[in-house]
């Protein structure tokens, strides 16, 4: 079942001087299956979007609903036991090797499953497995997690996710300080697990990640969706406004039509398929 | 986040404009009144009344919501039931008012007395409360540790670490809400994966409890570590001499508060010690 959100409000520290409104009135829906990247500026509610659809917050106005859960305003309306959504969503945070508490790697990862109804021998069985998936070898399993390195313990902490297979997994800018390298793999790790079968919503700043790998994308300002559609479509207008930064493939091209070299954005998603369309251009002339 | 008492709330009330020292010192000085003591209970209450309605004109000054203050009396219920039991389990020898319950048995005698007393110290806890409530509400934490080493600066001279002290109260001061939004981050990452921190059996709630403090633990030492290198990167010599970007200068209105508050201080300390006031009104129980 798809994720809804219906007119959704939001607003932080109600009726005091600090009253902030995150989210005005958003509706939206992702499609099962989906890979849906969510951009747009600091501040501009994305992440209370998120943690709505693990039920970590509930909006003031409007209903959000999880597959079979429904997250509304109204008590009586809401869903007993929203908490369970959490065993079908996973959430990785902004810098999850925060979370990390536990005396080896493999108990860390197994936590989530535990929690979740599964018994201790699954449970390690499920981390080995997702360890094995996020590309850390048995070698990983008994050492503590405090000492890893800062990209070793993020995929930890999304082994720790992946671990208890949950159909929708959302993740917050999860390559936020890590190397170009550490980057691409991570992001190859999400491709995989979407291929799978498993909704994948993306929270990043990087334009570059949005058109490689998402097939949505939704615009964010100032707590309302502003633009929502493919990404070649969005890239190739004028997105400064929302303070997105036109991807490198998508500024090249714009860059030679500007130069009298036209060439038809809805085929170009990467570095092969734009020299194709240029030796097309090329041979025509010839 | 949630919004909890006493913490400052950024209107722009008179009160919140009085220099921090001023504030302070007088604030001090209307906290000492509240436990002046009087001879008569007929000046006790009015006094404690007194200083009460210029309580409820300050709170109101600063804009306190009423809802909490009641907040604020909601923890007191549990000292109302240990003071009147306590002060009912101290035998008044000399009792101004009559008999309220007796049990001849334990030979167990209590008068009104007690559970005026109870009231009266029940009134000066209230209204200390409420007087704290006064000072850190329209108080930034920060402006309050330059008034507190403004006042230790003296000591100075006999190596009292003024400064020093200061600096870790505003560091601590600082850190407060940072720590906070840690807590409740990590609190909301382990919820998504399983932990339910308001319910389960003892066992597992222990677990659930690990999993909150140990992130929180490494990223607090982490924080001190950074900000310990952030300051040394800058030079930061706690014995140096340095100037401050924040001047506080005293205005008027600054010294008619202190002022006011000093006069209501003395006024009601010569009522405290002259028995012509002191003993206002006494009841002719309370002549011995």
């Amino acid at each position: 079942m798809p994720i809804t959100f219906s007119n959704v409000f939001y607003t932080y520290n109600p009726k005091t001087p600090l009253e902030n409104a995150a989210l005005n009135g958003v509706d939206l829906t992702i499609e099962d299956g989906s890979f849906t990247a969510i951009v747009g500026r600091t501040g501009s509610g994305k992440s209370t979007m998120v943690q709505m659809i693990n039920a970590l917050l509930s909006p003031s106005q409007g209903e959000v609903v999880v597959n079979e859960f429904i997250n509304a305003a109204d008590k009586k309306k809401r869903t007993k036991k929203l908490y369970k959504v959490r065993g079908q969503v996973g959430l990785v945070f902004q810098f999850p090797e925060y979370q990390l508490f536990a005396d080896t790697v493999e108990k860390d990862v197994a936590f989530a499953p535990k929690n979740f109804g599964l018994k201790e021998e699954e449970a390690l069985e499920e981390a080995h497995k997702a360890l094995r998936e996020v590309g850390l070898d048995e070698s990983f399993d008994k050492r503590s997690p405090f000492e890893l390195s800062g990209g070793e313990k993020r995929r930890v902490a999304i082994a720790g996710i992946l671990a208890f297979h949950p159909n929708i997994l959302v993740v917050d800018e999860p390559t936020a300080g890590l190397d170009p390298r550490g980057a691409f793999q991570m992001m190859e790790l999400f491709e995989k697990v979407h291929k799978a079968g498993t909704t994948v919503i993306l929270v990043t700043h990087d334009m570059n990640i949005v058109l490689r790998y998402a097939d949505r994308v939704l615009v964010v300002d100032n707590g309302k969706i502003v633009r929502s559609s493919d990404p070649e479509t969005l890239f190739f207008e004028d997105i400064e406004k929302y303070s997105l930064e036109t991807p490198l493939l998508y500024s090249f091209v714009k860059g030679l039509s500007k130069r009298g070299f036209p060439l038809d954005p809805g085929k170009i998603h990467d570095v092969d398929s734009l020299a194709a369309e240029i030796a097309a251009k090329k041979g025509d002339k010839r | 986040m949630k919004f909890s008492l006493g913490r400052y709330v950024p209107y722009d009330s008179l009160i919140h404009r009085i220099d921090p020292r001023a504030k302070l010192l007088a604030i001090l000085f209307l906290m000492i009144c509240i436990f002046f003591p009087y001879q008569s209970w007929a000046m006790t209450f009015a006094v404690d009344g007194a200083i009460f309605l210029l309580l409820v004109v300050l709170l109101y000054m600063t804009r306190t919501k009423i809802v909490d203050i009641l907040r604020s009396l909601k923890s007191l219920w549990f000292m109302i039931i240990f003071l009147l039991l306590i002060y009912c389990l101290i035998p008044t020898t000399e009792p101004t008012f009559p008999l309220a319950f007796e049990v001849a048995a334990w030979n167990w005698r209590v008068y009104w007395d007690s559970f005026l007393q109870a009231a009266k110290i029940l009134l000066r806890l209230m209204m200390m409360i409420e007087l704290t409530m006064v000072l850190t509400s329209s108080t930034k934490p920060l402006d309050l540790t330059f008034a507190l080493e403004w006042y230790m600066t003296p000591l100075k001279v006999i190596h009292f670490p003024a400064h020093e002290i200061a600096m870790i109260i505003s560091i601590a001061i600082r850190f407060i809400p940072t720590l906070l939004e840690d807590t409740s981050r990590i609190m909301k990452s382990q919820e998504s994966r399983g932990v339910s921190f308001s319910h389960g059996r003892i066992s597992k709630r222990v677990v659930s409890l690990t999993s909150l403090i140990i992130p929180l633990f490494v990223s607090a030492f982490m924080r001190s570590d950074e900000l310990a290198n952030a300051m040394e990167c800058r030079g930061y010599d706690p014995r140096g001499n340095r100037t401050r970007y924040r001047l506080l200068k005293a205005k008027w209105y600054d010294w008619v508060f202190l002022l006011f508050c000093a006069a209501v201080f003395g006024v009601l300390l010569w009522f405290s010690i002259d028995p012509r006031f002191n003993a206002l009104l006494l009841f002719p129980a309370e002549v011995h």
